[in-house]
């Protein structure tokens, strides 16, 4: 307060601009500017060099509609999505409560450790989790030698049915650290004479699981739920681009590798600008429906 | 009969924990043992301990494929792009938390949005800026575009940890004839200096780990970074059958951020957890 009394005007402002616009330049000419011009790209059948921009309107968007790899991605999106949410909602849920609802003395050891996937780069958990299904030496096909389910080996990341399921695992894998501690963040905001009344009263853990923890960490799973979706719909795509390349046959292509695959092997940039849209458009609505659907979960409790 | 239960109970409990543990454990192990193996032995026997310790990897690693320079690199872009990002994010969030202005609330905001905003629409476009700027296949722009990239979540904690310090530290200071700018650099940039080692430990994993942008604007093997070179490395190895080279070169990848995580386990996960919530 004092401080804004003795100074002069012009000096407060010559003082917020010095704080505050080389940030906001450089901002909007990295961050904003791309976007929008991302936007303007989709209008435009436009190989990369400046001659051959050629306007066409929403042509590239009604060829969305007819590109039969399109539905197919979105597919695979949505799958990953699902299956991450899954996975590691229901795993981290799982540790978060062992960890800190019963006396477990090394909790502090399982706390750091299921961090570490957190903190790996994703090409080194890509490259990493190729060796395990590989057909050869992997280790899950020579697991299921050693076990006598000779029958059951595949080539997982070759294999049209098994390409996309085997990169669940690994998404999965990389993800629970982060979310446990998260959902442990809300448990232990939750007083301890809640559950020392419910022990009172004789509920069991499992109870108190499902009418205190569920209910009371719900701000944190629907944070974790919303957090995984944007990632996955806007990031999946790194994992695949090392895993599979979107292949075999399209089989793992999501709408991320394939903008990469038109913009950067095709020169299709207006095409793969289109794409783009494509995705932010559909992880804002599948945002904004997830907000209102968690939110009517909630009134339940 | 309680504490029997209980210990019952505690021992069906630790077995999903241990699983998990050696999930997690084992792979990492895994490369870093690989990494000390030859060729013969990785085919011989992929998930076996290696015979003798066997440092030849590395050093062919470092030098007949890059990865020295990659790390060189990676180095480069990662202490450019934290240190530019904080240059950028401490006045603004200091601005934002601290000087009223009209439309305060309003920028805030917008940065905080933009943390929920997924850039990858804005790639396209971003390559030909930089192409256009002169900036494509160069270590410096690739740090301009991380740091920019993250100056949404540095705001976001740095206005946090700057909103907590006592405004009388900052009113005696400016009493004692400390101009404003003396105020951010003398009293405030030192009080939110956990903060500051919380978003530099965290944009450097991030700056370290990343791999797509690098991809694209990245294209001299000259000028990989480890993720790129990795990538790459891993496409090469199964042609040339380079395997314990390429483990020596994830390991390389991998240790220096090990490293970080163990002297700053609680800055790191403090970070990550608050940018997920709100990103």
């Amino acid at each position: 307060m004092i401080a804004s009394m003795v100074q002069s005007k012009a000096q407060r402002a010559k003082f917020l601009a010095f704080c505050l616009l080389p940030t906001m330049i450089l901002f909007a000419v990295f961050s904003v500017y791309p976007l929008i011009s991302g936007l303007y790209y989709s209008l435009f059948k436009w190989s990369g060099s400046g001659a051959k921009k050629t306007f066409i309107g929403l042509g590239n968007y009604a060829r969305l509609l007819e590109d039969p790899v399109i539905p197919k991605a979105i597919g695979h999106d949505y799958f990953l999505v699902f299956f991450k949410v899954l996975g590691i909602m229901v795993l981290a849920t799982f540790f978060a409560v062992v960890l800190t609802q019963f006396r477990i003395k090394e909790s502090g050891f399982y706390r750091v450790v299921f961090f570490f996937p957190n903190i790996m780069s994703v090409v080194v958990i890509g490259i990493l989790w190729t060796f395990i299904y590989n057909p050869d030496m992997g280790l899950v096909n020579s697991g299921l030698r050693a076990i006598g389910l000779d029958g059951w080996t595949r080539p997982w990341l070759g294999s049209l049915t098994w390409a996309l399921p085997s990169i669940v695992l690994p998404a999965v894998w990389a993800g629970i650290g982060l979310f446990m501690l998260m959902i442990m963040g809300g448990i232990s905001g939750i007083p301890a004479s809640i559950f020392e009344a419910a022990d009172v009263d004789g509920a069991t853990k499992w109870e108190q699981f499902w009418k205190i923890t569920l209910p009371l960490v719900w701000a944190q799973l629907k944070a974790s739920i919303i957090y995984i979706v944007i990632t996955t719909l806007n990031g999946s795509f790194v994992i695949v681009q090392i895993m599979t390349e979107g292949g075999p046959n399209n089989a793992t292509h999501v709408m991320g590798s394939y903008l990469y695959q038109q913009a950067f092997v095709n020169y299709n940039f207006g095409y793969a600008a289109a794409i783009g849209v494509l995705i932010l458009a559909l992880s804002l609505a599948t945002v904004l429906c997830l907000q209102l659907f968690l939110k009517r979960e909630k009134i339940q409790y | 009969m309680k504490p029997m239960r209980q210990f019952a109970i505690g021992s069906a409990l630790r077995i999903p924990l241990l699983l998990w543990t050696i999930a997690v454990i084992f792979p990492i192990v895994w490369v870093l043992l690989s990494a000390l193996k030859s060729n013969a032995e990785i085919f011989a026997s992929p998930w076996g301990l290696p015979q003798v310790f066997n440092f030849a990897n590395f050093a062919k690693a470092w030098s007949s494929y890059h990865i020295g320079q990659s790390f060189v690199n990676s180095i480069v872009v990662t202490a450019v792009g934290t240190v530019l990002n904080l240059a950028m994010a401490i006045p603004s969030a200091y601005a934002i938390e601290r000087v009223p202005f009209r439309g305060s609330a309003l920028l805030h905001n917008v940065y905080l949005s933009a943390m929920m905003i997924p850039m990858v629409l804005g790639w396209i476009p971003l390559f030909f800026l930089l192409m256009k700027f002169q900036m494509l296949n160069n270590l410096f722009g690739l740090a301009v575009v991380y740091a920019v990239s993250r100056v949404p979540f540095s705001i976001f904690i740095l206005a946090s940890f700057i909103g907590s310090i006592p405004k009388e530290l900052e009113e005696s200071a400016t009493m004692d004839g400390l101009s404003p700018y003396g105020v951010l650099l003398r009293i405030v940039t030192p009080l939110a200096m956990t903060g500051i080692v919380t978003v530099t430990i965290m944009n450097g994993i991030q700056f370290w780990n990343e791999y797509f942008m690098a991809l694209i604007f990245m294209q001299d093997q000259a000028k990989y970074t480890l993720g790129v070179a990795m990538d790459f490395l891993n496409k090469k190895a199964q042609y040339e059958n380079a395997w314990g080279v390429l483990f020596a070169g994830l390991s390389v990848s991998m240790i220096p951020v090990m490293l970080v995580y163990g002297f700053f386990q609680r800055h790191i996960v403090r970070g990550m957890i608050e940018g997920a919530v709100k990103g």
